[in-house]
């Protein structure tokens, strides 16, 4: 089921619009987007809710937000949010590639939810914390513990998956232990 | 031991990375482990350890709040890395043993030995590969020496008091004398080979002597008849040496025990080329004027002839000194040796350096001279090559010591080697005290802890890839384990030595590789050895040298 609508893209990055301004998927969580017979697949790096021009802002009320749907009920149909994507690889004839695919996917193309089948392939390549930690809005830690967290949810035994991913995460960072730290402080093994 | 190969030289050894999840603490220096690389695998000691961080900043962040950082990092950030050093490469497809002449190639795989590497290298036990213990952490394979190899050369067995020195030399003597290879002569300084002797070991208390095992192979000589007689020995033979059969050199060697100055060696050389071979009987028994007399003759001075005089009178005191004996002492040792016996001679209470020394030289001149002249024979074609004679000396610092490697009869049979079948085993705690040509000349050296920096040094003179071993040698055990360095084995080799009872008793005495008794001419007495050997058979056997009584009663009378 389409979740948003592709409205700008690049090579490294997609931005989408919420289909609602108030669902959106959770930050760090892997989407696809189908683009001829490809699947391109990215991880949420960011998402943003603000007027529908976008020129003007939304203004304060001081209210409930039960008592602005009875009141206000037209303001919420001013309001949009759009999510940004980093892209982490693409699966074409049923085959997975961890890198970016020949070509951007295309604009209006309806963007979905990864399903947990789709999270697992992905994850066994840990390249895609290559592209979360170097994610063009910055914060790449942050990014990164949350992917892991979604990876390492649907892993048989995450422990070790989380483990396994802190020791590639480790060289990617050119060892730098501390930097590794302030990342895995972010990622409870449950 | 997992891992891989991650850098370094062929001087300088190699280091391999240990696999994510490989315990370091379980792997000791000096265990044995096969590097496979691309055409060679190449059979290495473990010589170091160290743990090296990939970004050494790592090292000083402190995680210890936090197990899971500290697992990513291990193994990953900061590695656990062995040292190791190849020490005998074997071309895969040719199966040739060759000297290490490069290097693997990186990454390439690090594992534990395995039973079919040890056998590869050190062979199976039979004969003449004589099992003396397994590698490290391998208990139930067997590390053989090449015992035919071993004769050739003299050869050292080295080790802090303590270690086990003894136990190395019983078990090397079991496995010399069941080979049947060669002849052995063990001047027993503390009487713990013949017989029984103690056993560090609480459980078993004593351990059994070379007779004990062997029975007619061995035979027992005495300096001290009564003290063999108190622990239950009943020799073959007791041991007097005449007077006539002291030279002056043999006086030289213990100039120290009788406390003789550069002055008095040279009277002593006087007195010999004037007095002839009875020099010393005759010496001892001049009074005041006949040694004036000598003076006044030979030009010697008085006071130094009277000082030396009194000096000597300590020989009077070795009970097994004396000026006519029954029998020639170095005729019998020499006809039980060639009627194929080994022959241990214990010292009894004589334990004094002195008494050791003396005794050993004299002796051991003799059947040098002895094997010299056959070996000649035997070049010339009119007799065949003598049976090889391995010749045991305790604390031979004393004998090969740079001072006195170059007058002692122990430090020409070092020097020219197996050139007249005749070898040593010299057996000591201060490695460092030996000539450092001594040193080289030995051809196998069994080595037990040594904590000495100058011991480590003198063992390891003469021996490739010294500096590596030198972390093996002092991390070794006290007990129960030794490095095999040198002509025996094509590489050196950490062992856990065997031990030393009934089970070893048993198979020592077996004859299971079929015809070894055969190889030596049966000497006097039955054959005792049988595949059939049982424990209450080696209680009933009967101590030797049944005429002893006959033979006490003609030396000292009823």
């Amino acid at each position: 089921m389409a979740i948003g609508e592709i409205i700008a893209s690049t090579t490294a990055e997609f931005v989408a619009e919420a289909k609602r301004y108030d669902q959106i998927p959770a930050y760090g969580s892997f989407v696809k987007v189908r683009d001829g017979n490809i699947l391109v697949y990215g991880i949420v790096s960011g998402a943003y809710t603000g007027s529908l021009d976008g020129a003007s802002k939304a203004k304060a009320f001081f209210k409930s937000i039960d008592e602005l749907k009875l009141e206000q009920p037209q303001i919420f149909e001013l309001l949009r949010t759009e999510f940004s994507c980093v892209v982490v690889g693409y699966e074409e004839a049923g085959r997975y590639h961890p890198y970016y695919p020949p070509s951007h996917p295309g604009l209006h193309l309806p963007v979905e939810q990864a399903d947990d089948l789709e999270v697992l392939t992905i994850s066994q390549w840990f390249n895609y914390l290559e592209k979360t930690l170097n994610n063009p809005s910055g914060n790449g830690e942050e990014l990164t513990a949350a992917a892991i967290r979604r990876a390492a949810r649907l892993q048989t035994d995450p422990g070790s998956y989380i483990i396994r991913a802190g020791r590639e995460l480790l060289r990617m960072l050119n060892y730098d232990t501390q930097r590794l730290k302030s990342i895995f402080e972010r990622v409870d093994a449950e | 031991m997992k891992g891989t190969i991650l850098r370094g030289s062929l001087s300088g050894g190699l280091e391999v990375r240990l696999d994510i999840g490989e315990n370091i603490e379980e792997i000791k220096v000096g265990t044995f482990c096969v590097v496979e690389g691309r055409t060679h695998d190449f059979f290495s000691m473990v010589v170091d350890e160290d743990i090296e961080a990939a970004n050494p900043r790592a090292f000083y962040d402190n995680h210890s709040d936090n197990p899971l950082i500290n697992e990513i990092i291990r193994g990953t950030g900061i590695i656990d890395k062995v040292k190791i050093q190849p020490m005998i490469a074997i071309n895969r497809e040719e199966n040739r043993i060759q000297p290490v002449k490069s290097i693997p190639s990186y990454l390439s795989v690090v594992r534990e030995a395995r039973e079919e590497d040890v056998f590869k290298i050190f062979g199976r036990p039979d004969r003449t590969n004589f099992h003396v213990g397994s590698p490290l952490d391998m208990e139930h394979i067997p590390v053989c020496i090449d015992l035919k190899k071993f004769i050739e050369r003299s050869n050292g067995i080295f080790g802090k008091s303590g270690t086990g020195k003894t136990f190395y030399t019983r078990l090397m003597l079991c496995g010399m004398i069941k080979s049947g290879l060669c002849n052995i002569l063990v001047f027993d300084m503390h009487s713990e080979y013949g017989w029984e002797g103690d056993d560090e070991d609480e459980t078993r208390k004593k351990a059994k002597g070379l007779k004990q095992l062997f029975g007619s192979k061995v035979a027992i000589f005495t300096l001290d008849p009564e003290s063999s007689r108190n622990r239950g020995v009943h020799p073959d033979f007791v041991v007097e040496i005449p007077y006539r059969s002291i030279e002056a050199e043999d006086i030289a060697m213990v100039w120290e025990e009788l406390n003789l100055n550069p002055t008095a060696l040279e009277v002593i050389y006087v007195l010999q080329k004037h007095l002839g071979q009875d020099w010393l009987y005759t010496f001892l028994n001049m009074d005041a004027f006949e040694i004036k007399d000598f003076a006044e003759r030979t030009g010697a001075h008085e006071g130094a002839l009277q000082a030396l005089q009194r000096k000597l009178f300590k020989l009077q005191r070795l009970p097994f000194i004396k000026e006519n004996p029954a029998d020639d002492a170095v005729e019998r040792i020499m006809q039980y040796l060639d009627s194929g016996m080994n022959v241990v001679l214990e010292f009894g209470h004589q334990r004094s350096m002195l008494a050791y020394m003396l005794v050993a030289n004299i002796l051991t001149r003799r059947i040098h001279e002895l094997y010299v002249k056959r070996s000649e024979k035997a070049l010339g074609g009119t007799r065949e090559n003598n049976t090889p004679l391995v010749i045991v000396i305790e604390e031979a610092h004393k004998f090969l010591s740079p001072d006195m490697s170059r007058q002692t009869i122990f430090g020409m049979i070092a020097r020219e080697m197996r050139k007249y079948n005749v070898t040593l085993l010299v057996v000591d705690q201060r490695p460092s005290g030996i000539d450092p040509e001594v040193h080289s000349q030995l051809g196998t050296k069994i080595v037990a802890l040594l904590t000495e920096e100058k011991d480590i040094e003198s063992v390891l003179s003469g021996v490739n890839n010294a500096r590596m071993l030198r972390n093996v040698l002092a991390s070794l055990d006290t007990k129960q384990q030794a490095i095999i360095m040198g002509h025996a084995v094509p590489m050196p080799v950490v062992i856990r030595t065997r031990t030393y009872d009934e089970t070893f008793y048993k198979e020592i005495t077996r004859d299971d590789y079929g015809g070894s008794k055969s190889l030596l001419s049966s000497g006097a007495g039955g054959n005792n050895s049988t595949s059939s050997l049982s424990k209450a058979d080696y209680e009933q056997e009967m101590p030797p040298g049944k005429e002893f009584d006959d033979l006490m009663k003609e030396l000292y009378g009823e």
